[in-house]
């Protein structure tokens, strides 16, 4: 009996052996897959853009992102005939509105970002990264990002010069963005703009909110459809301006794109229901009725350049 | 029957004993720049996490290297890296499974300098390929490190470069492996 035992004991020790002979491969593997990791989802939109408003996708660590963002003139004006014709379809409308910024992400939850456009409109804002969609150690299904801008309206005209304070309005957003598949992204984008100051009147108020949904279909490696909707919420209608005239804007923003990226540059060209080039004038003052006509052709352009060296040349 | 159990432990201590020239590590580096020009930097792109097991008594060996953890100082080239180059996603590491040609235990034991070379197969992208390549080893304070460059060729590894990249790029892409192990 026992020398049984001490057979099958010896057998034993032989077959662990043995199994410890396997493949350094395959352990390491396994080990591999075994450790709790965080698969962070990458790549939600093409651009730190959906159209005209800001996406989940936040310029890499250690860039500077240079954009030219441009809208021309609607495609079609009423009454105006032929003159539509000679002016191209908007391109050639004389009214046009470039926006051009920097964006740094000093940090790769932190984006920083001055932009200007026409009519000396400046804007300046920072974007943080509150959650990153994610498996793994943790399962987060949503990247939550909140944007926060200010617009400093630096243009002459009929709105009070006497206070410097009077010309910022500021702009905050949740960006909550879901890559449901490899091609299908979707977000939602609520808003809320603050005026420092509105001119009287009883509908105007310093607060405006807003809601918007945006998204993006990859067609290719390269290239996609975007869309862009957001319902402005309150404050559009029977307004007073400054001379005390009545003003009603357009609540509805509606946008769609088609984004490429040729691998230095990302391109998004697209038909925006809206003229202006800041976020505050589209979502909060546009003027455009959304018809068939009413649509400005526009394009995005951006270039990142790394800047700050993450990687060690041996 | 007590002296059984105390034969049989002894002979599981024994046979875990043979086993126990095992090293495993978590210091590899893995560089490359695949541009022509070697200093432009933008395409320059390494990873910190390889994984490595050294089997000192068969000088067999095994790396991996998870590709999500290689980072470029350009993150636009990052994600056509792990979106349209190497589909990350879908195919998460590289791996390395071969052998050291010239390698003793003996050179583990003693500070020095040794040109060894090794042999076995490249997984990437899904493809397997025979791999060959001089492995220079360092020992020194307890630490092993071995170095090797290597060049490989995208197109063998079903990578596939659009003719507007293809200029950019050298030809065969030099690789850059350092990995230390800490010996006991």
């Amino acid at each position: 009996m026992k020398k049984l035992l001490l057979y099958l004991i010896v057998a034993c020790c032989f077959f662990v052996k043995a199994s410890a002979q396997d493949d350094l491969l395959g352990d390491l593997v396994k080990a591999d897959a075994a450790k709790v990791k965080n698969d962070y989802t990458i790549a939600t939109f093409k651009s730190t853009r959906i159209i005209n408003m800001q996406s989940v996708e936040m310029t890499g660590s250690g860039n500077l992102q240079f954009m030219i963002s441009h809208r021309f003139g609607s495609i079609w004006k009423e009454g105006k005939g032929w003159t539509n014709v000679a002016q191209l379809f908007g391109l050639n409308a004389g009214a046009a509105n470039t926006y051009m910024s920097f964006e740094y992400a000093p940090k790769s939850w932190l984006n920083l970002g001055f932009g200007a456009t026409g009519n000396a409109q400046l804007e300046s804002w920072a974007k943080f990264r509150l959650l990153r969609q994610q498996t793994g150690a943790k399962n987060i299904p949503v990247t939550v990002n909140l944007f926060s801008s200010f617009h400093f309206d630096g243009s002459e005209g009929p709105s009070p010069d006497d206070f410097a304070w009077n010309r910022f309005s500021y702009l905050n957003q949740l960006l909550i963005g879901r890559k449901f598949s490899d091609k299908l992204s979707l977000q939602l984008i609520p808003s809320w703009i603050h005026y420092n100051y509105v001119p009287y009147g009883i509908n105007n108020t310093n607060n405006v909110f807003s809601i918007g949904i945006g998204g993006r279909y990859k067609l290719t490696n390269k290239t996609a459809l975007s869309f862009e909707y957001a319902r402005q919420l309150n404050g559009y209608k029977n307004l007073l301006d400054e001379s005390a005239s009545a003003v009603n804007y357009v609540p509805d923003l509606i946008s769609l794109g088609y984004d490429w990226d040729t691998g230095g540059h990302i391109f998004q060209f697209f038909f925006t229901s809206s003229a202006s080039a800041t976020n505050i004038a589209q979502l909060a003052q546009n003027t455009n009725y959304v018809r068939l006509g009413n649509f400005s052709l526009g394009f995005n352009l951006n270039r990142s350049y790394g800047i700050k060296k993450i990687v060690n040349t041996p | 029957m007590k002296k059984l159990i105390l034969v049989a432990f002894a002979l599981i201590f024994i046979t875990n004993l043979i086993d126990a020239q095992t090293y495993k590590t978590r210091d590899g580096y893995i560089f490359f720049n695949p541009n022509k020009d070697q200093s432009h930097k933008d395409y320059a792109a390494a990873s910190k996490e390889g994984t490595a097991v050294l089997k000192v008594e068969t000088s067999e060996v095994a790396l991996l290297v998870p590709m999500k953890t290689f980072h470029f100082n350009n993150a636009l080239l990052e994600e056509h890296f792990n979106e349209n180059y190497l589909h990350t996603d879908k195919i998460p590491n590289a791996t390395f499974k071969g052998k050291l040609i010239g390698f003793t235990k003996d050179q583990l034991a003693k500070d020095g300098v040794y040109n060894i070379s090794s042999e076995g197969t490249v997984t990437l992208h899904g493809v397997t390929k025979d791999f060959k390549s001089p492995v220079k080893l360092e020992v020194k304070n307890k630490v092993a490190t071995f170095y090797c460059v290597f060049k490989i060729k995208a197109e063998e590894y079903n990578v596939i470069i659009p003719d507007l990249v293809k200029p950019k790029l050298s030809a065969e892409t030099p690789i850059e492996a350092t990995i230390k192990f800490q010996l006991n």
